[in-house]
């Protein structure tokens, strides 16, 4: 039985991947393990938004007024009233509902933009980096001309262009993320593709889109998967900015940014209508810095060997 | 580098056409647009400066006799004549008796400028808004364009003298800021406070809130030359799907009314007791809209986001209309524009669906009907209804309360089986001020003077929603713009302060023949203009044939439009259509 033990700590050791490590490594890290509880629970919230809601979040309630205070029984609120626990908002919704859906949206957003960001700054940065000479200089230029604007501005812009809405808006701040993985995809597949394992592929004969996409774009996944977390966080942000400001989301749409900016005026006479809105939002890209802190600090090559922190 | 004298000559070159384009003056942005009537004869003066040069000292004098005359009535206009009878006395003569004439004499639009300072600048608003040269109780500092309006007090002004030396003129959309702003002292007082805030000015004791009656009008919009709005029943559907009685009591402050008609209880003869609205039935709505094969109707909602009396939170209701539409099965898209656009787009015809309201300019029924269903330059409601023109301009001619009433009952009828809008709500509104500041008010018509308030400091801010868009107002309609003009011109006539009554302006006294058609303006006597011309009979002609006679070299204004005069008065002359 000893031996046993000491024979599978021993396979262990040896054997351990290195994914499995910064799995691990993860695991044992404070703010991402924060991180992930955040995030976890929007996830939940944003599945189950129609089991979790006690309202439809664009139904006018018929009962109740306009802009009332949060009602909970619990902390006194007469029975007899209906329950609101985030209140009413402006327009005579559920605002709980509203901020539950809400989630659904927000998550959405990150993850779309960000998709579509990854997929062409990928690609972009993958050839770019993989080809060289001209067409590097061509494509990060145009990267840098990009970077040149301030990103919201520029999404400012460009909806401005194709029209206010949601889809205009994600375009937007997905095109305004592209450079940015463009730059980091290129400099890791500039790292790798001189690397022992490379060279072997292509000494053996292995043709070109083989070696980058069969070698050396999966070995340089792991800056891109820090990079998207944290750049979830940041598009969220801008989408709520725009649709605060009235260039996203459309009304009566659920959206965190938009709640936000709609009820602006109310700050000092229903605190609760920004209140809610704004929280749900800061948690969220709380949520996702967190977790790209702690994927930084799991996957980071440099912190390898030393112990997990 | 043996073509070096060729690069150093092409950068010269290139150097120098970038000075001499940077150079070049601007295109005039301000010239009349190419449609304009008179663009043929408009000749402008060798020099078009916007200041007309001040040569004789003040209190000069230069009547010159005038007459402005229509040869016969068919043009279809009101004015028959407008004379000097000798230096301080005017006659007009009307082609039809109008009752309402010292109403619309004493509204802010017709206000009177010097003659040689109106032909120095050809009648063109955004000119004379450079220097505004009015008799009233201030007079322009400095305009800031997107910041402030900066006045200073006329020391030479007829009446009492302003009270406070240094007036300022700003705004913002946010109702949140104003309040924010006058709440931190940096202004002094604010209009149309968010009606959330009532409570909280009204319990501040640094702070006094004035409601202003509600002379308005809300309404929903429809354009019937835009489908599906062309199509009765869709209209009818959409009535009968509104639930006013829920706006208006979610969204309006105390003191609001449910529309029944597009004027308020308080205008009569205009008010029709017997003409009930459409109920709220989303089950007929339903049916209608069946009828009418539109099930799944898909419209845009066109608003602005600029709060007025009538409505205090345009966002709001629009989303409040866009659910109670969605519960009988019509998508509705909201199209939030920017204000100027929107008020342009809406008269030129160009939005089918849309939200806007009317503050009474004078208390009358013609305010109200004539404007918006019987002036051809006003497209919003798509082409006039001719049985509606019929009997609101039948209405406008006599003078007989009864009989008018007569009129106007079949007016609201009409409206109502037509649909042509959808009246909402009567918007009670404030203003709010320092408690500090003697003579505050807030008047019905949006008209507050300025020059009556009375204040420890020697400077008073106000805070309103929008920016003026010019500073001379014969060609403008929105309240915004008209409340800057008010502080620097003045009319024939006025309104009391904070109130709805006639009382004397630049004319002493006036009187009218029998049947109402010839009217006798006696001006005062030793009015200076602040250029320091003095105000004379020839000064009264020249102001109204600017906008009556569409031949004449000052009928520019700013769009050309003059939406006011051809709602109140008709047709210009010598129009070219």
């Amino acid at each position: 039985m000893t031996s046993n033990v000491a024979i599978l700590d021993v396979s262990n050791i040896k054997y351990t991947s290195p994914g499995r490590e910064a799995v691990r490594r993860l695991f044992h890290h404070r703010s991402a393990i924060l991180g992930m509880i955040i995030l976890g629970f929007l996830l939940i919230l944003a599945i189950f938004a129609k089991q979790i809601a006690p309202y439809d979040p664009i139904q006018l309630l018929r009962d109740v007024d306009r802009r009332e205070p949060p009602c909970i029984h619990l902390l006194g609120c007469a029975a007899d009233q209906p329950q609101h626990l985030f209140g009413i908002d402006g327009n005579s919704r559920d605002l709980l509902s509203r901020v539950i859906y809400g989630s659904r949206l927000s998550l959405q957003v990150g993850l779309s933009t960000v998709s579509f960001a990854i997929l062409i700054g990928g690609v972009i940065g993958a050839i770019a980096g993989f080809v060289g000479g001209w067409l590097d200089d061509l494509l990060m230029r145009i990267m840098d001309v990009l970077m040149a604007f301030p990103s919201l501005l520029l999404a400012i812009a460009i909806v401005s262009f194709l029209g206010t809405g949601l889809i205009n808006a994600l375009l937007a701040i997905g095109i305004v993320s592209i450079p940015r993985f463009a730059r980091l995809v290129r400099s890791t597949v500039i790292s790798v593709k001189e690397l022992e394992y490379v060279v072997a592929a292509r000494s053996i004969g292995a043709n070109q889109g083989r070696i980058l996409f069969g070698h050396i774009i999966p070995n340089s996944l792991t800056p891109l998967i820090v990079q998207a977390t944290l750049g979830i966080a940041t598009a969220i942000l801008d989408a709520a900015a725009l649709s605060f400001l009235g260039l996203g989301a459309e009304p009566p749409r659920p959206e965190w940014g938009l709640m936000l900016g709609e009820e602006r005026n109310s700050i000092f006479n229903a605190p609760h209508l920004v209140f809610f809105p704004g929280v749900a939002i800061m948690l969220t890209v709380l949520g996702f810095n967190l977790l790209g802190d702690g994927l930084r600090d799991a996957l980071d090559p440099r912190l390898r060997g030393t112990a997990a922190g | 580098m043996k073509y070096r004298w060729v690069y150093a000559l092409l950068a010269l070159f290139v150097v120098a056409s970038m000075v001499i384009a940077g150079c070049q003056p601007a295109p005039e942005a301000t010239e009349a647009p190419a449609a304009q009537p008179t663009a043929e004869v408009v000749v402008p003066p060798a020099e078009p400066t916007a200041v007309p040069v001040v040569e004789t000292p003040a209190g000069r004098n230069n009547y010159v006799e005038m007459k402005v005359e229509s040869p016969d009535c068919e043009y279809g206009g009101e004015f028959k004549s407008i004379e000097t009878v000798d230096e301080f006395t005017v006659k007009f003569t009307l082609c039809y008796p109008d009752a309402d004439f010292p109403s619309k004499v004493a509204f802010s639009v017709f206000s009177i400028a010097d003659k040689e300072y109106l032909d120095a600048n050809t009648g063109d608003s955004v000119k004379m808004s450079e220097a505004p040269n009015g008799t009233g109780p201030y007079m322009l500092k400095e305009w800031v364009r997107g910041d402030r309006v900066i006045y200073e007090a006329n020391p030479n002004y007829w009446g009492t003298a302003a009270a406070i030396p240094n007036l300022v003129f700003r705004w913002s959309e946010q109702s949140a800021q104003r309040l924010l702003e006058l709440q931190s002292g940096q202004v002094d007082g604010i209009d149309n406070p968010a009606p959330e805030d009532f409570a909280a000015i009204e319990g501040d004791a640094n702070l006094a809130l004035y409601p202003r009656p509600a002379l308005n009008i809300f309404y929903i919009g429809f354009n019937h030359n835009v489908a599906p709005f062309d199509d009765v029943k869709v209209r009818q559907a959409i009535a009968y799907a509104i639930d006013r009685q829920r706006i208006v009591d979610q969204y309006y402050p105390e003191g609001s009314q449910v529309a029944k008609v597009f004027v308020p209880p308080a205008l009569k003869p205009g008010y029709s007791d017997a003409v009930d609205w459409y109920p709220y039935d989303p089950e007929m709505a339903k049916t209608l809209l069946a009828e009418a094969g539109q099930e799944n109707l898909e419209i845009t909602l066109s608003l602005r986001n600029v709060v007025r009396g009538y409505l205090p939170t345009p966002d709001k209701v629009a989303q409040e209309i866009q659910a109670q539409l969605a519960e009988v099965g019509i998508t509705v898209n909201i199209n939030v524009m920017e204000s100027t656009a929107f008020i342009d787009a809406t008269a030129a015809g160009t939005e089918g669906f849309y939200l806007l309201g009317w503050g009474a300019d004078y208390p009358g029924a013609t305010n109200f009907y004539d404007y918006h269903f019987a002036a051809d330059t006003n497209l919003q409601f798509g082409d006039l209804y001719p049985d509606l023109v019929e009997e609101i301009r039948a209405a406008g001619k006599i003078s007989d309360p009864a009989a008018r009433q007569v009129h106007y009952d079949k007016v609201n009828q009409l409206l109502k089986d037509d649909v042509v809008m959808i009246p909402v709500a009567h918007g009670a509104s404030a203003t709010a001020f320092k408690a500090s500041i003697g003579g505050a008010h807030a008047s019905p018509l949006g008209n507050e003077v300025m020059g009556v308030l009375t204040s420890d400091s020697d400077q008073f801010v106000w805070m309103q929603s929008g920016e003026p868009a010019t500073l001379w107002c014969i060609d403008e309609t929105d309240g915004e713009t008209l409340r800057a003009c008010e502080q620097i011109f003045e009319a024939l006539l006025s309104f009391k302060v904070g109130s709805t009554e006639v009382e004397p302006g630049l004319a002493e006294s006036y009187v009218a023949n029998d049947d109402a058609t010839e009217w006798t303006f006696t001006l005062r006597q030793g009015v200076q203009f602040h250029d320091g011309a003095l105000l004379d009979a020839s000064d009264v002609v020249a102001s109204y044939a600017a906008v009556w006679d569409a031949a004449s070299p000052n009928h520019v204004g700013r769009t050309g439009n003059f939406e006011y005069f051809t709602a109140f008065f008709n047709k210009f002359l010598n129009a070219t259509e």
